[in-house]
């Protein structure tokens, strides 16, 4: 019986396992684990990077042909599925699910970083750089994170709701593995999600405490101290914790559509009271040159001139996405049945994507003409604590501290529900992709995943978050190559059936 | 079904090993043979010195067939795969060379294009089976056939040829893809064996024993491994038409007479 039990749980243990022999080696030797997280991400980059950009692009060109094809018409659940959400409904789930601490972080220092800080081919602070901080913005916030998340939620939706599966990573490997996923090799597939998504879920989490301890500071002059963050985090686990085993869907839900409405009237706030028509042409110049030049952004590294900046920017993101995509992924699955391909493909690139570039037109461009035309010196702040920005920048308009206060409460609460989301999708994928997770599990997850935020802040901060995921993408980047190949194996299976 | 098999000579060929190829032939139930070159232009060989082909003709007469010997010019591939039509013949016997010094016996480019072109049957022999030196060459009984099936219209057709080898086992094979999910997989293992099974049932009065399985995988590595797990004599299969990024012949079909260690028989 302990045997049998110990062979089910078999994805929960090898996972935790790794997880907390992580944790453990981080708090015994902080300084070992920096080296050699650095060891593994420098030799990731230098030998693979070409792979991040290339498989980025190919699950945009993947995604668009199985839209596009006669694979479009096939429904994400059985023929006569209706699909469980209105179209309004489900657009706004994919808004919340997209939207998160990310945007907030980045929505204003990302344009202004670049601005400052271009490649070396670029002037810093020249009105090119400028330009191209609101390009590369919106190229690594656009439509290729969108289809990175749609190759993994349409595997999933389509072998768990098609092809009746459980909805776990390894059962979309079933045309290549057979009956092995249910043996060690489907287990390692994902034990692969799981890692990813505890890194890329903690990386998130720890700029969210970062950015809400320096809002913290900024507002009341708190300390600067690591432990502040790291007191934050504790307290977030314990909201996001009880949220979680209490099993309060419908406070999670009830937060997160006040999280939407918060960050939709920040943003018409400061569309209104900004430089409204010149916001509206960063947005329009921007998306005309984003759709003229995505070919060459997209597998662009400028070997020649600033092959570093490029894996700090692109090359972070993209892994930062894909390590997300196992959580994201199974969320918008699950949102997503009774859709056709085609509608699901098309709605999940475009909508989400051309929300996310009004809101970095909104927040990144209304900086940068802060910056350029009304001599505010936002880059000096940047320069200091890049999680400071954000704050530096909302003190420019009316009622700032209020905004700041919703800021943070706007942070808190996606650290809540993120993180929420996270230890239920964890535990559903180290529960043979049940959706009814025990209880220890979700506490265990959840200790998990504020335990490794702890150790990488504390290991190397901000730096030590981005190698992480980019680490921990890495060999779930391989599995989700395979998944293409899988669901094609799958559709045309289907197609040639009938 | 063999009654009138074209073989393709060329100068240099010896009698006595055209001998046993007779030998085989006959038992495998041939009549007649006819025996076909092809004169190139630029042949340092004079087209009117036939004396060679004489003594190949004689040597296969020796056996008990008759014998036709006929010459044709141009492209030597088409013009081979023209006289065999031509004439009738039930099929094309060639003989592959052995490359040593990469351990295969590969096809020139000849033979390559013949198996492509030619409308009736194709036989290349190949290492197995090992025609004997003592005369009385292979007979039906000693032949272990294996048969490649996709259980199409196209690995249908090598069906009343397969009959005709009356050896002394058949494997029928069906190497496909895996089905995306555990019980779509179960109905199309079930659906398969109910085919194979009818198959099985067709040709085991011509053989001592027939026996079948399916496989997962690739079609060309899994015919191989099981022609050599086998020790496969012959290995059957149809040619597939050319698709826009497969090989001439078809990609399967291709690797198969390239790599195969069993001799060929390739029907259109």
């Amino acid at each position: 019986m302990i045997r049998d039990f110990l062979k089910n749980e078999r994805v929960f243990f090898l996972s935790f396992a790794i997880i907390l022999l992580f944790i453990i080696f981080g708090y015994i030797r902080p300084d070992l684990l920096e080296v050699v997280s650095s060891s593994v991400h420098s030799a990731i980059l230098d030998y693979f990077s070409w792979l991040y950009l290339l498989s980025a692009s190919f699950f945009l060109i993947f995604s668009l042909y199985l839209a596009l094809s006669e694979y479009g018409t096939i429904k994400l659940g059985r023929d006569a599925e209706r699909p469980q959400y209105s179209f309004f409904g489900w657009v706004a789930m994919l808004f919340a699910a997209g939207m998160g601490i990310g945007l907030l972080f980045w929505g204003v220092s990302e344009p202004l970083v670049h601005f400052l800080q271009p490649p070396p081919f670029l002037g810093a602070a020249s009105s090119e750089a400028a330009s191209f901080g609101m390009l590369y913005s919106f190229f690594h916030w656009g439509i290729h994170p969108w289809a990175i998340y749609t190759i993994v939620s349409l595997s999933i939706a389509y072998f768990s709701f098609r092809r009746g599966m459980p909805a776990l990573i390894s059962s979309c490997l079933y045309p290549i593995l057979g009956e092995r996923i249910y043996g060690l090799a489907g287990n390692v597939v994902d034990v692969l999600a799981v890692f990813a998504t505890i890194f890329g879920t903690a990386t998130s989490l720890g700029f969210g405490a970062i950015q809400i301890h320096a809002g913290f500071t900024y507002l009341y002059g708190v300390s600067s101290a690591v432990s502040i963050t790291i007191g934050i985090i504790v307290i977030a686990t314990a909201l996001f914790m009880a949220s979680a085993i209490l099993g309060v869907e419908k406070g999670v839900q009830t937060l997160s559509k006040i999280n939407l409405t918060l960050a939709v009237s920040l943003l018409i706030f400061i569309l209104a009271l900004g430089e409204t028509s010149h916001i509206l042409d960063i947005f329009t110049s921007t998306l005309g040159g984003y759709v003229n030049n995505i070919i060459d952004l997209s597998f662009q590294s400028y070997p020649f001139a600033a092959n570093g900046w490029s894996r700090d920017w692109t090359i972070f993101y993209w892994a930062w996405w894909i390590s997300w995509s196992p959580f994201v992924g199974l969320f918008i699955a699950k949102i997503s049945r009774g859709r056709t391909i085609r509608e699901f493909v098309l709605t999940v690139l475009t909508v989400p994507t051309l929300f996310t570039f009004f809101w970095f037109s909104v927040f990144g461009g209304s900086a940068l003409s802060l910056e350029q035309s009304q001599g505010v010196d936002l880059g000096v702040v940047a320069g200091e604590d890049v999680s400071l920005v954000l704050f530096a920048f909302l003190e420019n308009f009316p009622f700032s501290s209020l905004l700041s206060l919703i800021a943070i409460l706007l942070l808190l609460i996606f650290f809540v529900t993120s993180a929420d989301s996270a230890t239920l999708v964890l535990g559903s994928l180290t529960s043979g992709g049940s959706p009814f997770v025990p209880t220890y599990k979700k506490a265990i997850w959840g200790l998990s995943l504020s335990g490794v935020a702890i150790i990488l802040l504390v290991s190397g901060g901000l730096h030590s978050l981005q190698m992480m995921a980019i680490t921990a993408a890495f060999p779930f980047m391989i599995v989700m190559i395979l998944l293409c190949y899988t669901l094609y194996i799958g559709l045309s299976q289907e197609k040639a059936g009938k | 079904m063999f009654e009138n098999t074209l073989i393709p000579v060329a100068y240099g060929e010896r009698p006595d090993e055209l001998k046993n190829i007779g030998v085989t032939l006959k038992n495998f139930g041939a009549r007649s043979v006819c025996l076909y070159h092809v004169h190139e232009s630029g042949s340092f060989f004079r087209a009117s010195d036939i004396s060679w082909l004489m003594l190949l003709q004689e040597a296969l007469e020796e056996v008990g067939l008759s014998i036709e010997v006929k010459r044709g010019e141009g492209h030597i591939a088409s013009s081979i795969a023209e006289a065999a039509l031509f004439q009738g013949c039930d099929e094309i016997y060639l003989k592959a060379k052995r490359r040593w010094h990469i351990g295969q016996m590969l096809l020139g480019s000849v033979s390559q294009d013949l198996l492509r072109l030619s409308d009736v049957p194709v036989f290349v022999q190949k290492i197995r089976p090992h025609l004997p030196d003592c005369g009385d060459g292979l007979r039906h009984e000693d032949l272990i056939v294996l048969y490649a099936t996709d259980l199409g219209a196209v690995s249908a057709r090598p069906l009343p040829y397969i009959k005709e080898f009356h050896g002394a086992r058949c494997h029928i094979l069906h190497v496909r893809d895996r089905m995306a999910d555990p019980s779509t997989e179960r109905r199309r293992r079930d659906a398969v064996a109910e085919k194979l099974h009818s198959v099985e049932e067709e040709l085991t009065p011509y053989f001592g024993q027939v026996t079948s399985e399916q496989r997962i995988g690739d079609p060309a590595t899994q015919m191989l491994h099981v022609s050599d797990w086998l020790k496969a004599d012959v290995v059957v299969l149809g040619r597939k038409k050319q698709t826009s990024f497969s090989a001439p012949m078809g990609d399967t079909a291709e690797r198969v007479v390239n790599e195969s260690k069993a001799s060929i028989f390739l029907v259109p």
